[in-house]
C-alpha cells in the first residue's frame, strides 16, 4: 500500500477515544492527499476532530430502527460528537430494541412527529425502499440534514422529486453507499487513475447467495399497518409494490462503484430476469442479469442469484494492463513478473515429470482463469468497509453545515440506473438514460 | 547410555560435501539464470531455495553414500 494511504490502512477503532485519534488520522490523510482533494464528499472529512464541547455535538434521529438502522446506530454511538436524541419505527419490538440501546433517546413511531423536535440537526432513514422519497421530502421540508439508505428511492420520478428537494434546502445530503468512503475502493481508484490497468475497458460484478432472503416472521405481532400483514412487513423486499429486489436492494452499491470508477452514467441498459427457483409466492425476481452501456463503449455486465454462492460478490474492474478485484481487494497484473529463474526451473523439472499431455497437442492451452496471487490494495483486510467513515463524514458536514459536494449526484446515478436495470427486466426492451434528469 | 564420538576429521569431511552441494546449487541456479534470461540479483535473492536445493543434493548424497557403505561391508563381510 502507499503511504498516502497508510493511515487509513488499519481498522476503525471502537469506542469514541480511539474513534476521535482516528479522525484525526484521517483529517490529515484527507488533506494532503491529491486523490482525496478530488473526491469531494471527502471534503468534510478535512475537519479539525471534533471536540468535547456541547456546541460540537451534533443531535441526530434514526428513522427505521431494523437490520440497517440497528448497523447504522451501532456505528453512530461509536462516532465523536453524535447524540442520538430520537428514534423512530412504526414496527414496536424494532423501536424497544432500540431505545434499549440508546439512554435518554425519545422514541416515536411516527417519523412525522420525530420532525417536529426543533433541535434535532438531522436523520437517518433506514426504511423499506418505497418509504425512502416520502421521509426524505418530509425531512427536507421540516428543514433537517439527511442520510438515506440506499438505494435512493423506489421511482425515477421519486429520485428526481429527493434531488429538487435538496437542491433548494442548503441541507446536508448523505446516501448509504459506504464504498465511497472504503479505503479499499479508494486505492482501487488511486490505482485506475495511475494507468495501472490501463484504460477500463469492462467492469463486471455480481452478488450471489444461497438463501430465500426472508426474514422470520411471527406467528402473531402488532398491527402491521400500512402494510396488509407481518410478512409483507418483515419481508418488504420480496414484494414489488415496496421494493424492486435485488437490483435496489444489492446491486445498487456495484453500480454505485461502476458509475463512480467510470466517472458516468450508463445511457442504457438491457436484460432479463425471472424467478426459477425460489417460487415461494415472492414478486421480484430471485435472478437478475443486466448490462448498462457507457457513452464511452464500455460495458458493465452485472448479475445477482440467490440461489448459488459459490462465487460470492465481487466488483471486477478489467483494462488492458490488470484486472482489480474490489471487493476481496487485489489487482491482478495481466503481465505479473516472471519467476525467479530457479524457480521457473524446478517447476519446469515438476511438470516433466508430472504434467499430463495437453489433449490438442503441445501448442494447445486450455485459456482457463488466470491462475496468479495478485497482491493487496491494503495490508489490513480487516479495515473499516466504509460505514463508520461515512457517519463522521456525515457528522461533521451538519456540524459545517455544508452540503456535501457530488453525493446527490452519486445517489441519483447509482438510484436512477438501478431503477433502469428492473424497467429493462420488466419490459424486455432496451431502457435509456431518462432525458432531462437533473441530478 | 553409550557416547557417540565423531572425529574432528569426518566433521570436517561433511563440512566439505555440504560446501560441496552448495556449490552445485548456486551452480543450478546461474544456469536457472541463463537460461530463462532472469536477473542476476536472484543469486542473492533467492538465497533460501538456493539452500534448500543443497540440502536436498546432500540429502540424496547421503542416500547414495549410504547405500554404497551398505553394500561395501556386505561384500567385505562375504571376501573375509
Amino acid at each position: 500500500m502507499d503511504s498516502e494511504f497508510s493511515p487509513l490502512a488499519s481498522p476503525a477503532p471502537q469506542g469514541r477515544a480511539q474513534r476521535r485519534e482516528f479522525l484525526k488520522r484521517l483529517a490529515v490523510v484527507a488533506s494532503s492527499s491529491a486523490l482525496l482533494a478530488d473526491l469531494p464528499w471527502w471534503t468534510p472529512l478535512r475537519a479539525e476532530p471534533v471536540g468535547n464541547s456541547p456546541a460540537d455535538r451534533v443531535r441526530l434521529g434514526l428513522i427505521g430502527a431494523g437490520t440497517r438502522g440497528s448497523f447504522l446506530l451501532a456505528n453512530l454511538l461509536q462516532t465523536p460528537g453524535v447524540e442520538i436524541a430520537a428514534l423512530c419505527d412504526d414496527y414496536p419490538p424494532h423501536l424497544e430494541a432500540a431505545l434499549a440501546k440508546v439512554k435518554g433517546a425519545r422514541g416515536f413511531s411516527d417519523h412525522r412527529q420525530m420532525l417536529d423536535m426543533p433541535d434535532l440537526d438531522g436523520v437517518l432513514i433506514a426504511v423499506p425502499l418505497f418509504l425512502h422519497a416520502p421521509i426524505c421530502l418530509d425531512a427536507f421540508a421540516a428543514g433537517k440534514h439527511v442520510f438515506c439508505e440506499k438505494s435512493l428511492a423506489y421511482s425515477i420520478a421519486e429520485c428526481q422529486a429527493i434531488a429538487d428537494a435538496h437542491r433548494g434546502s442548503g441541507k446536508v445530503f448523505q446516501i448509504g453507499h459506504q464504498r465511497m468512503f472504503s479505503p479499499v475502493f479508494l486505492r482501487a481508484l488511486q490505482l485506475v487513475r495511475d494507468g495501472r490497468i490501463g484504460p477500463i475497458t469492462q467492469m463486471r460484478a455480481y452478488w450471489h447467495r444461497n438463501g430465500n432472503w426472508r426474514n422470520p416472521v411471527p406467528a402473531s405481532g402488532p398491527d402491521p399497518s400500512p402494510f396488509p400483514s407481518l410478512e409483507r412487513r418483515l419481508n418488504w423486499r420480496l414484494y414489488l409494490d415496496y421494493s424492486r429486489g435485488l437490483m435496489t436492494e444489492l446491486a445498487s452499491h456495484h453500480i454505485q462503484v461502476a458509475n463512480w470508477f467510470l466517472d458516468a452514467h450508463p445511457v442504457s441498459c438491457a436484460g432479463y430476469g425471472s424467478i426459477n427457483y425460489w417460487k415461494d409466492g415472492r414478486e421480484v425476481y430471485d435472478n437478475v442479469n443486466v448490462v448498462y452501456r457507457y457513452a464511452n463503449g464500455t460495458q458493465v455486465v452485472y448479475d445477482s442469484l440467490i440461489s448459488n454462492r459459490f462465487y460470492g460478490m465481487e466488483v471486477q474492474i478489467m483494462g488492458p494492463e490488470g484486472t482489480i478485484e474490489a471487493e476481496t481487494g487485489k489487482i491482478f497484473s495481466e503481465n505479473p513478473p516472471p519467476a525467479p529463474g530457479i524457480v521457473q526451473l524446478i517447476n519446469g523439472i515438476e511438470h516433466g515429470f508430472f504434467s499430463a499431455v495437453p489433449i490438442g497437442g503441445p501448442s494447445w492451452v486450455p485459456e482457463l482463469k488466470k491462475d496468479t496471487k495478485g497482491s493487496y490494495l491494503v495490508q489490513d483486510q480487516s479495515t473499516d468497509d466504509g460505514t463508520a467513515i461515512s457517519m463522521a463524514a456525515f457528522a461533521n458536514s451538519i456540524r459545517a453545515n455544508k452540503p456535501i459536494p457530488g453525493m446527490m449526484e452519486q445517489a441519483c446515478r447509482s438510484g436512477v440506473s438501478v431503477l433502469m436495470g428492473h424497467n429493462a427486466m420488466e419490459q424486455q426492451q432496451e431502457i435509456a438514460w431518462p432525458e432531462g434528469f437533473r441530478e | 547410555m553409550k557416547d557417540i564420538i565423531i572425529p574432528g576429521r569426518r566433521i570436517a569431511r561433511e563440512l566439505w560435501v555440504l560446501a560441496g552441494c552448495f556449490a552445485a546449487a548456486v551452480c543450478v541456479n546461474v544456469y536457472a539464470i541463463l537460461r530463462f534470461h532472469t536477473a542476476w540479483k536472484e543469486l542473492i535473492t533467492t538465497l533460501h531455495i538456493t539452500l534448500a536445493v543443497a540440502a536436498v543434493f546432500y540429502a540424496v548424497l547421503a542416500l547414495v553414500r549410504a547405500l554404497v557403505f551398505g553394500l561395501m561391508r556386505v561384500f567385505r563381510g562375504k571376501v573375509a
